[in-house]
């Protein structure tokens, strides 16, 4: 009892202390977008992003050292909700696997839509070898690998349903390079509503499953 | 479902191509066999040729299901080298646009609208109870709390189509150099097409008809909602009623059967004689058939505005016009033609239309004409009449691409008529429709430029 008494307000204290340094990261990163979305991600100076946070410039740099890892960051979050979003939605869990996929991504779009112009910063930083961003670094492998580990899982209970030949980990590996190809079009798609992605996200989607029915993956 | 169906643009642009050969080969075939068998042989040689050709044209039409779909669809029909079962068949292919799962509705509801269905209305069946063409139709109850069908476009499907188009255009070369498809012809189905991606149009289309059928009081057309429409998604009232099918498992009597044959055909009539323009759609799934004998029309994606005054064709082909003057003769045939077609080739038809006109405008007033739908020997003497024509017609290389339409709409009607098995005074029809005012010259130049007050000068 005594000990358990006594251990409590401190991990409560230490509890409280991430959930604010959580806090401040959240608002920092708020802050960043709305100007992201105002001004540009290249125009955007850390001093202007801490104003509107209402921090110290000194403390913006004790979370994020570079807009890069605010980026970095900014997605983390972003695949964090996806997650619990579709642990709680009960329909799409019930839905086949086709659709699952095609709401994954389609959510992702939803979310990325007011910022499109800094995921396409993003996406051109991203290519440069030496950044922090580029799906090859280590600074990404623990969100990429958490992002395979999730459509994995989608993937293993399909396969379980035998709605889905086997496909191991290069399904969620394939998948992944999938996505990333769609965002590509969905950043350059001028249609209206974006509705040529949406069909070439439906049609890639039920390709893939018509070619994987007939047994396209035993090679 | 077919199980040769492919998708993608690589088999589908195969297949099209496959199939604008084979309608090549199906006509060189059939101009040859009439240059080189003798009379004698040519009824035995026909039914086995069209046994084929059906065959060969259902099989690929069915998988197609893009524009060359509707172009093979509207070729088969003009031309009479399909069997009448085959050419019913084909009047029924609609186009199709792949299902939508509810996530893909959900999303292209809003990038059509720009908020979730479940933001706009009150309640929303993610589930589809239709598919329309291009499509497919949700149930919903709006704020207000009506009752609303709501049908949704599948994403993109008008740059597919252009594509699907161009496609056919390449493969059509074939025949177009050889002028048995007019590029005309072509262009009429690409138009049509394209309009029926149009939600906006079918939104004033459905109102120009409201207005202008609402003196036939058992006919109900659904009301638009504009707030809840865009050129993508269109919202309007929801209509009772069952299909065809399900309507006739109730064992409906005979008498009901008649009145809603007659019902049919006036509701065709009235379209085509006052408001020059026609619901060209007759497929079984767009008639909703109410116990009371009440029809509801829906969808009306597929319109075609005639450039023309039926009811002068049908003036003259009363008053036999051309016997009377060679002016009356060009002018007859260039309705019926088509303003392009040449008077050399198209006065060879002239004798058929004599032969014709005797017997859908027989000239003693005495018999009625009454056609039993349910059997079609009442009517094999129009049918035959009909294909003699066509076949002259493909003969002649005088396809008008004005009809493309609604000889869809007619062979349609008359499969939707068969299976209701109705039985229906022709001559009755033509007297009680014909009898309103006439519409002057003046009047459908401006239904041409699309109009729609003039449905206001006729009587309700």
């Amino acid at each position: 009892m005594k000990k358990k008494a006594g251990r409590a307000p401190a991990e409560k204290g230490r509890g409280k202390r991430v959930e604010n340094k959580e806090k401040t990261k959240r608002a920092i990163l708020r802050a960043a977008l709305e100007l992201f979305a105002e001004k540009g991600f290249y125009h955007t100076t850390t001093k202007a992003i801490s104003r509107k946070a209402g921090i110290a410039e000194g403390t913006l740099f004790n979370y994020f050292q570079t807009k890069e890892d605010l980026a970095l960051y900014f997605f983390e979050q972003e695949l964090d909700e996806i997650i619990t979003w579709y642990e709680r939605d009960r329909r799409i869990k019930r839905a086949a696997l086709a659709e699952k996929l095609f709401a994954i991504i389609h959510r992702f779009l939803e979310r990325l839509a007011p910022y499109e112009e800094f995921i396409g910063a993003v996406y051109l930083r991203a290519l440069a070898p030496t950044s922090k961003l580029s799906p090859w670094s280590l600074q990404t492998q623990e969100r990429n690998l958490r992002y395979l580990r999730f459509i994995r899982g989608i993937l293993a209970e399909a396969e379980a349903a035998g709605e889905l030949p086997p496909v191991g980990d290069f399904g969620a590996y394939a998948f992944g390079l999938f996505h990333l190809a769609i965002i590509t079009h969905w950043l350059r798609d001028r249609s209206r509503g974006k509705e040529q992605t949406l069909a070439l996200l439906d049609r890639c989607l039920k390709l893939a499953a018509h070619v994987s029915k007939k047994g396209g993956w035993a090679w | 479902m077919n199980k040769n169906e492919k998708s993608g643009a690589v088999a589908r642009g195969c297949r099209i191509g496959k199939l604008g050969f084979s309608l090549v080969g199906s006509y060189l075939g059939y101009q040859a066999q009439n240059l080189l068998l003798g009379e004698e042989e040519k009824p035995q040689r026909r039914v086995r040729f069209q046994q084929q050709a059906s065959r060969r044209v259902r099989e690929e039409l069915g998988v197609l299901k893009g524009p060359a779909m509707k172009l093979g669809q509207m070729l088969s029909m003009q031309t009479g080298i399909l069997s009448e079962e085959a050419l019913q068949e084909l009047a029924q292919l609609q186009m199709h646009a792949p299902g939508m799962h509810a996530s893909l509705t959900r999303a292209q509801f809003k990038s059509a609208l720009g908020k979730y269905p479940e933001q706009m209305f009150r309640e929303f069946d993610p589930e589809a109870f239709a598919a329309a063409s291009l499509g497919q139709v949700h149930r919903a109850v709006t704020k207000t709390g009506d009752q609303v069908a709501v049908k949704i476009q599948y994403p993109a499907i008008r740059s597919a189509i252009e594509n699907d188009f161009n496609l056919l255009r390449s493969a059509t070369l074939p025949t177009r150099l050889t002028g048995h498809v007019p590029a005309a012809l072509l262009e009429e189905i690409r138009r049509g097409l394209l309009e029926e991606t149009d939600y906006v149009r079918e939104a004033d289309n459905l109102e120009f008809f409201r207005n202008g059928l609402s003196g036939l009081d058992y006919l109900t057309i659904p009301r638009v909602h504009r707030g809840l429409s865009t050129d993508r998604v269109l919202t309007m009232s929801y209509v009772e009623g069952e299909s065809l099918g399900n309507f006739l498992k109730r064992k409906p009597s005979r008498a009901l059967r008649d009145l809603l044959g007659a019902r049919l055909l006036e509701m065709h009539r009235t379209q085509l004689y006052r408001l020059n323009a026609l619901h060209a759609d007759h497929h079984p799934g767009n008639y909703l058939f109410q116990p009371d004998g009440h029809i509801g029309l829906v969808d009306f994606g597929c319109v075609k505005r005639l450039s023309f005054n039926i009811s002068e064709l049908d003036t003259c082909q009363c008053r036999r016009s051309w016997r009377e003057s060679e002016a009356a003769a060009r002018h007859f045939l260039a309705l019926a033609y088509g303003s392009r077609a040449p008077y050399s080739r198209a006065r060879k038809m002239l004798p058929l239309l004599e032969r014709m006109s005797d017997i859908f405008y027989p000239q003693s007033d005495s018999a009625d004409i009454v056609i039993d739908y349910r059997d079609p020997k009442s009517y094999a003497k129009f049918r035959e009449i009909s294909r003699q024509h066509q076949k002259l017609v493909l003969q002649n290389k005088l396809i008008n691409p004005e009809f493309a339409f609604l000889i869809r709409a007619n062979v349609g009607l008359g499969h939707l008529l068969h299976e209701l098995g109705a039985t229906v005074n022709i001559s009755e029809l033509r007297r009680r429709v014909s009898a309103a005012p006439a519409v002057g010259q003046n009047e459908s130049d401006e239904s041409r430029a699309g109009k729609i007050q003039r449905t206001t000068v006729f009587p309700a």
